[in-house]
């Protein structure tokens, strides 16, 4: 696409440039003596115009967006040809114009007047056209840098998505290992509840590995998954771990981007409850508001707790899933408050 | 034959590990569970009243953890840690030889490390262990200690160090100075000075740390001598090179 010609704003500009360069003739003209000051300015100022549309061809001559393609003589030999044509093309305009100009206001020898001019026309017709094709070469390049530039951008988004994937697929070491203690320790006190908790890990990682692997997933396997996870722990801690889910009607056949919801419930474990001596509840809420989903996780947290400590990896994986994902329309916020801490995230609802 | 049973109190916060260790230790009438406790708090009680041979201790623990545990009971008696997994601990458990359990474990290795420390008892090496190199390898480095842990008999303190005004040398023990009360602690004045902030703390004497945020004024006392004068009105004296350190940081 013409760099100039589909935009209003930048012909404007474009023609703009071209009046001081038809002052520029003008003056030329009247210090060659050809023309008095009025008269060289009313010959140039409208064929200077004219001869910037002409000059709109050299991003054509130059090859447009595929130029550089041709060898570095070839292109030269192109521009100095099609600088010689036009000028010659602009020259014949311009004897016409004079001969119209001429006629109209009477002048005596509008025709020895061009035979005087026509070196000066042709030589600025010539080295502006040159100008012209150098100036589309430039331009081409800055969209040819400008391009590669913005692959390069995508490629950085593609494998910061890759890695963001493969990090969602890791699952924590010491949640396998402290649920196979789990396990191992049920074995002789209570048999049934042993096979209970094999099969609820094993549900909860064919989950996330299946899950894992979609572009999107529906709330509804998003929250199933983190009661699964909280019936795991559950063994681990025993009463000091509750959990309280809610959906707001309708939200739970929305879609979102697979385990996103997975790290808050995590973090409220391993950071929040888990440093509690009475434990107590993990409430998770899904509701729509306006344009968004918001899902709020809580939990009580040590409020004494060293400072710096806590906020942990899963929240920033989240954070940086969602800014890859929807940019500034989704965001994630954190608060701890009276040995409480709250997550907030909010996805923007798919149309 | 009759022998003393070894006596054992287990520190797990999850009720199915602690019954673990009890089922096991109940197959060998050799071993003896005193105490199960949930926290550290019940574990530094417990191992006060009960004065047990041996402390089985796990790592990840609310509020307190296994080291903090370890640092409050100091080295009298033998200690086992559990753990599920943790790079540092495991790395600190190699390095100063400390006897550890990952969980899960078999009885088999349970029993191994019940006799090692049986072992270790009768030799009466005790532990071998430099409580304050353990703990300062095992945890990743966190910046300066937030709080301060002072057991007190059967209870422990939990000191904030924003609350602490003053630390001062008293023969073998250092005394933390909070809003009018003091707590004891069994620890060199250096050794506290290397875990404080150093921009909010500062040595000014040879026998005191002072909390910057206190200070009310500082007076020249003698020739190289100074005082400085608490928020609080206490008054404490201020060293030449103490005194160098507190100019540079105000």
């Amino acid at each position: 696409m013409h760099p100039i010609l589909g935009r209003p704003a930048r012909l404007v500009a474009y023609l703009g440039v071209w009046v001081p360069l038809g002052m520029l003739l003008s003056a030329l003209l009247y210090l060659q003596g050809v023309f008095a000051w009025g008269e060289a300015t009313l010959v140039a100022l409208p064929l200077a115009l004219a001869y910037g549309f002409l000059c709109l061809s050299a991003w054509y001559v130059s090859g447009g967006s595929a130029a550089y393609r041709g060898g570095a003589w070839r292109n030269a030999a192109t521009a100095v040809i099609a600088s010689f044509v036009s000028s010659a093309v602009w020259l014949l305009v311009a004897r016409g114009w004079l001969a119209i100009v001429g006629g109209v206001r009477g002048w005596p020898a509008a025709t020895p007047s061009f035979r005087q001019a026509a070196p000066t026309l042709f030589g600025f017709g010539f080295f502006l056209y040159l100008l012209a094709i150098a100036g589309s070469y430039l331009a081409a390049a800055f969209a040819i840098s400008q391009e590669a530039e913005k692959r390069a951008l995508e490629l950085e988004v593609l494998a910061r998505e890759a890695e963001l994937r493969a990090l969602r697929a890791q699952l924590d070491p010491h949640f396998l290992f402290n649920s196979l203690q789990s396990i191992s320790a049920l074995t002789t006190l209570d048999a049934g509840a042993a096979r209970r908790m094999c099969l609820l890990l094993a549900d909860f990682l064919r989950d996330t590995l299946a899950l894992g692997s979609r572009a999107r997933i529906a709330v509804s396997q998003e929250l199933a998954l983190a009661r699964r996870f909280l019936e795991i722990e559950q063994v681990r801690f025993g009463s000091r771990l509750q959990m309280a889910i809610d959906a707001e009607p309708g939200t739970e056949t929305e879609e979102v981007p697979p385990l996103v919801l997975q790290p808050l419930v995590e973090n409220a474990v391993t950071h929040g409850i888990a440093h509690v001596l009475e434990g107590g509840t993990v409430s998770i809420r899904v509701a729509r508001q306006m344009t968004s989903l918001v899902f709020t996780v809580d939990n009580p947290c040590d409020a004494d707790r060293p400072a710096g400590r806590g906020t942990g990896l899963g929240l920033r994986n989240v954070r940086e899933r969602l800014e890859s994902e929807y940019g500034a329309d989704a965001r994630l916020r954190t608060e701890e408050a009276n040995g409480q801490f709250i997550a907030r995230m909010n996805i923007p609802l798919t149309v | 034959m009759t022998q003393e049973p070894l006596r054992i109190v287990v520190v797990d916060d999850e009720p199915l590990a602690r019954s673990v260790v009890r089922e096991y230790a109940s197959a060998d009438p050799s071993l003896e569970v005193v105490a199960d406790c949930a926290n550290g708090f019940e574990a530094v009680k417990a191992v006060s009243e009960l004065k047990p041979d041996l402390v089985l201790l796990d790592v990840q623990m609310p509020k307190l953890d296994g080291f903090e545990v370890l640092e409050l009971l100091g080295r009298e008696q033998a200690v086992v840690f559990i753990t599920a997994y943790d790079q540092y601990a495991l790395r600190a458990f190699e390095v100063h030889a400390v006897d550890y359990l990952l969980k899960p474990f078999s009885a088999e290795r349970f029993q191994e490390a019940m006799d090692r420390a049986r072992e270790r008892l009768r030799a009466r090496v005790g532990t071998p262990l430099n409580v304050d190199e353990i703990v300062r390898d095992a945890k990743p480095k966190t910046g300066p200690a937030e709080r301060v842990l002072i057991r007190d008999g059967a209870n422990v303190h939990v000191l904030p160090v924003d609350k602490i005004d003053y630390v001062e040398a008293q023969d073998d023990y250092v005394a933390f100075k909070t809003e009018g009360k003091q707590f004891l602690k069994d620890q060199t004045l250096s050794a506290v000075e290397a875990t404080l902030d150093p921009a909010r703390f500062v040595r000014i004497h040879r026998s005191y740390i002072l909390n910057i945020d206190r200070i009310a004024k500082v007076e020249l006392y003698a020739k190289d001598s100074r005082i400085a004068i608490l928020r609080d009105g206490a008054r404490l004296p201020v060293s030449r090179a103490g005194y160098a350190r507190l100019s540079q940081l105000l």
